[in-house]
């Protein structure tokens, strides 16, 4: 291996020397090297753990210029490669700011005289005793109206005492001094006609006593300019705005690129800073790394989805919060069925509608409100907490009504008496309703990902993959009313029927704790207390109109007050909830927040990245991070990887998280998506990688370890 | 009075379309610039005439260091050859002007094809850099794949690996061959846009 090695090196060698040779012709007296490289550190004797600037200089010829890491219209980027002791490591290059240097019709970005690249160095923590040696191979070319690419083997060594104590820090300060200055301003770019346009604005910054004449802009994404043509700039108090001509990609396919601005500043020197800028399009913000992955799914996957949503139906009737609606109906159901077959077939066919047609009204309207621009996904009805606090409400009613601190005698919606009496078929149909409702919040935790999926089909998938659904939750009962085998197997009404029915009070009361924790995450601790309060009255005020007294005046009275302390829990809802809310999640320690600007500035660095996006009432998200994310070995593989760990929040509605989603083909929480490391020689990274939905810790060390 | 404006018309229209692939840039998924050429042995052709069959554009300058990359490591060769032997046409272009880096006589030219042992369909010398600006061709080499309905299928570098040393080639990803075998695939190029490397063409100041 080391051999070829060195026989390629010998090859490539040869070529320089037929590179050369083929300029016999020229006048000028030739160099042996067209750019001199000396590799500086910062200082030769180092403790460990320090961290030192490592400078590797280009003294050009004149006239010949070297490039920078985007080379314009030809050329190429120097290459650095090191060959270290084990544990020490070097940072990316930070690029000096490149000049625009015209070559007939083609414009490249490079450097001309000098430049100086730096790298920071990291020494390891156990150091051993004497010198230590660092070789740099270093590959350039250097182009005047030719090219010639020289390399070079450059070694530094460290702490060698035969050597005199050598300090560049000062020299390599004045080369930092020189790098541009990273600003947190906000940038965008967008297609206007033949040109792109950027706009850069800062509040803190007043650009318009700058000269226009001096800016130039250098994009590091390639096709994103038409390199040649000069830019137009205007600047007003506080923007930028500097016209192009637009290059030969499509921006569809550059979402976002660091950008370095250089210009003359009062004093008449070059200037430079450099920040991120992202495309910006009036269509709606579908688009994002990865968009091409959404793709319609395949008639014969249509036939598996409606099978697995039919079977997430039936597991849905095992919930928490539709278990005990469904099991005093299914109770109820044997009594009347012995008296009257057929009122028994029909009432389980209320039901079956009354489910199916909710399931269906609710993917309607989800439909209509995504086509109408709203950015929203399954699990959208819990990101907000009015409809939150109102599920725990209802729940927590229900399980009121079932412990029995209260009947409720009128036309409909007696969960107790009426439902186990069976009788109407009205009631039968909204008990179908009232299951549906009393499922959303369930539905969410475990199945935001598949109806996700769903949503994002053609609108008749959405449609039957939601009936589907329906169907599922509602066939026990259906096949109930229908098969009078089925109703032997029930036990015989009784007494104990009464029992039974307080003890499902206990997996509502469970679900609705739940859903309060949920919104604990929404809201800060005074919501929380009112919501608490709002429960508190609630229970009042069924406790109050359960013991009416038999006297009329004073029953008026009773109703009046338990009027007023219903009204007071409805008042108590957190009606103007605040939008944005800073994301809670017990992860960040481990992470950093999500935002489309941060995935576009850590993508642009070199490292592997791992996007997690979550919310509190995922319960799949919230396993996932517990089992296969925040557990030692996977922090360590972080850690290792050096991998940039980004975690959305989408407990509430955030339409850039949702815009993420959007990308992948996704409509809910969890996703996990992986980018891989950048390729060091071909400077790009592999498509991103999307984790399965249900993680263990070696699904995430194999998918990690892939890339 | 009707005739003349038509006339003016039809007159106007075909000045636009003769003007517009000169003012275009080549677009992936358009149809690439249609051109005459005459090559070193003097035969005259036109790329349209090749319709029906995929054609490669390869932009050279044989004194470049990456066009002696590719064709000292003998992957250019074996490219062509492949691509040659799949009866696509593959076209070498050398758009330096005269006085500049990589300007040849044809007889220089054909010299120099035979030491390299290359193969190319059709060699064309291209001083002016007519052809040349008609595909802004910004380096040597600069790769063009036109699919058989003489559509543009892609346009760029000829691998992944952006240095000049040769030793590179192994374990870069060849992107003509690869834009190739989608096309057979009647897959849509996956890369068919990337960002070409290399000298700059030497056109003239």
């Amino acid at each position: 291996m080391r051999f070829i090695r060195i026989l390629l090196l010998m090859m490539f060698a040869l070529m320089l020397f037929q590179g050369a040779s083929a300029q016999e012709g020229d006048q000028e007296s030739k160099p042996d090297q067209y750019v001199k490289i000396r590799v500086l550190p910062e200082r030769n004797i180092v403790k460990p753990g320090d961290e030192i600037l490592i400078g590797i200089e280009q003294s050009i010829y004149p006239q010949w210029h070297t490039y920078w890491r985007n080379p314009g219209d030809s050329g190429a980027e120097p290459r650095v490669e090191w060959d270290m002791p084990d544990g020490f490591a070097i940072g990316n290059i930070h690029w000096p700011t490149p000049h625009k240097i015209p070559y007939g019709p083609l414009m490249n970005f490079g450097y001309s005289d000098n430049a100086i690249l730096l790298q920071k160095l990291t020494i390891p923590e156990t150091l051993p005793d004497g010198p230590i040696t660092l070789t740099a191979t270093v590959e350039i070319l250097v182009c005047k109206d030719i090219c010639i690419p020289e390399s070079g083997e450059y070694t530094i060594t460290l702490n060698d005492k035969s050597i005199p104590p050598e300090d560049n820090s000062a020299y390599l300060a004045a080369a930092q001094a020189h790098l541009p200055v990273p600003v947190p301003w906000h940038a965008s770019y967008e297609v206007d006609g033949q040109d792109v346009v950027l706009k850069v604005q800062s509040d803190n910054i007043s650009f318009d006593s700058i000269k226009p004449e001096g800016f130039e802009f250098f994009p590091l994404e390639w096709g994103l300019i038409d390199n040649p043509t000069p830019s137009k700039t205007t600047l007003y108090q506080n923007e930028i705005v500097m016209a192009q001509g637009r290059g030969e990609r499509s921006l569809n396919e550059i979402k976002a690129t660091e950008i370095i601005l250089a210009f003359t500043n009062s004093e008449n020197q070059r200037q430079a800073v450099s920040f991120i800028a992202s495309h910006t399009t009036s269509t709606q913000g579908t688009g994002f790394i990865g968009a091409k992955n959404l793709k319609p799914v395949a008639s014969t996957s249509i036939t598996k989805a409606l099978l697995f949503a039919l079977l997430g139906g039936l597991i849905l009737n095992l919930m928490p919060c539709v278990f005990p609606v469904l099991s005093i109906k299914a109770l109820s159901l044997a009594k009347s069925a012995e008296k009257d077959p057929g009122h028994a077939k029909l009432s389980g066919l209320a039901y079956t509608a009354g489910v199916m047609l909710s399931f269906i009204a609710i993917a309607a309207a989800l439909i209509g409100l995504k086509s109408a621009g709203a950015g929203i996904g399954w699990g959208f009805q819990l990101q907000d907490p009015l409809v939150v606090a109102a599920l725990a409400y209802l729940l927590f009613i229900i399980g009121l009504n079932l412990t029995g601190v209260f009947e409720i005698r009128g036309h409909f919606g007696n969960f107790g008496d009426k439902l186990t009496q069976g009788d109407g078929l009205a009631g039968s149909f909204f008990t179908g309703v009232l299951a549906t409702l009393v499922a959303t919040p369930c539905t969410a935790p475990f199945m935001a990902a598949a109806i996700g999926y769903a949503l994002i089909q053609p609108a008749y998938v959405s449609l039957s993959i939601f009936a589907a659904l329906g169907l599922g939750l509602a066939l026990p009962y259906l096949a109930l009313s229908f098969v009078p085998a089925l109703q032997q197997i029930l036990p015989k009404p009784g007494a104990w029927m009464n029992i039974f029915r307080q003890f499902l009070a206990f997996p509502m009361f469970a679900s609705a704790m739940w859903l309060v924790w949920v919104l604990s995450q929404q809201t800060d601790s005074m919501g929380l207390l009112h919501i608490l309060i709002g429960l508190v009255m609630l229970a009042f005020g069924f406790w109050l109109l359960n013991h009416s007294p038999k006297k009329k005046s004073a029953r008026s009275l009773v109703q009046i007050l338990a009027a007023l302390t219903f009204l007071s829990a409805v008042f108590l809802l957190p009606f103007n909830s605040k939008e944005n809310e800073t994301p809670r999640i017990e992860s960040l320690s481990l992470g950093e927040t999500y935002s489309p600007e941060k995935l576009a500035s850590v993508l642009l660095t070199d490292d592997p990245v791992f996007v997690e996006m979550t919310a509190a009432w995922c319960i799949t998200c919230k396993v996932n991070h517990a089992v296969a994310i925040d557990i030692d070995s996977t922090r360590k593989l972080f850690t290792d990887k050096n991998i940039h760990y980004l975690v959305g929040d989408w407990t509430n509605y955030d339409e850039e998280i949702t815009d993420f989603l959007n990308s992948y083909g996704r409509n809910g929480v969890p996703i996990y998506v992986y980018y891989g490391p950048r390729d060091i020689v071909t400077g790009k990274r592999t498509a991103p990688k999307l984790l399965p939905q249900v993680l263990t810790p070696s699904i995430v060390e194999r998918e990690l370890n892939k890339l | 009075m009707s005739r003349k404006i038509a006339f003016m018309l039809a007159a106007m229209v075909l000045l636009i379309m003769l003007a517009l692939p000169v003012y275009a840039a080549p677009q992936i998924g358009q149809p690439a610039p249609d051109f005459t050429a005459t090559d070193i042995d003097g035969n005259e052709f036109t790329l349209s005439e090749f319709k029906g069959k995929k054609v490669i554009l390869e932009w050279t300058n044989h004194q470049c260091p990456f066009v002696v990359k590719h064709y000292g490591s003998g992957n250019m060769q074996a490219t062509q050859k492949t691509a040659t032997d799949k009866g696509v046409i593959w076209v070498s272009i050398v758009s330096s002007a005269e006085g500049n880096q990589g300007h040849v006589t044809p007889d220089e030219a054909r010299t120099i094809m035979t030491e390299a042992d290359a193969h190319p369909s059709a060699k064309i010398l291209d001083p002016s850099g007519t052809i040349g600006h008609l595909y802004e061709a910004s380096t040597t080499p600069h790769m063009f794949v036109i699919d058989e309905e003489g559509i543009l299928a892609y346009a760029g570098a000829i691998d992944s690996k952006s240095s000049p040393n040769p030793a590179t080639i192994e374990g870069a990803t060849n992107y003509v061959l690869a834009a190739l075998d989608d096309l057979e695939a009647d897959r849509p190029v996956a890369t068919a846009q990337t960002q070409p490397y290399g000298c700059g063409v030497k056109y003239s100041h």
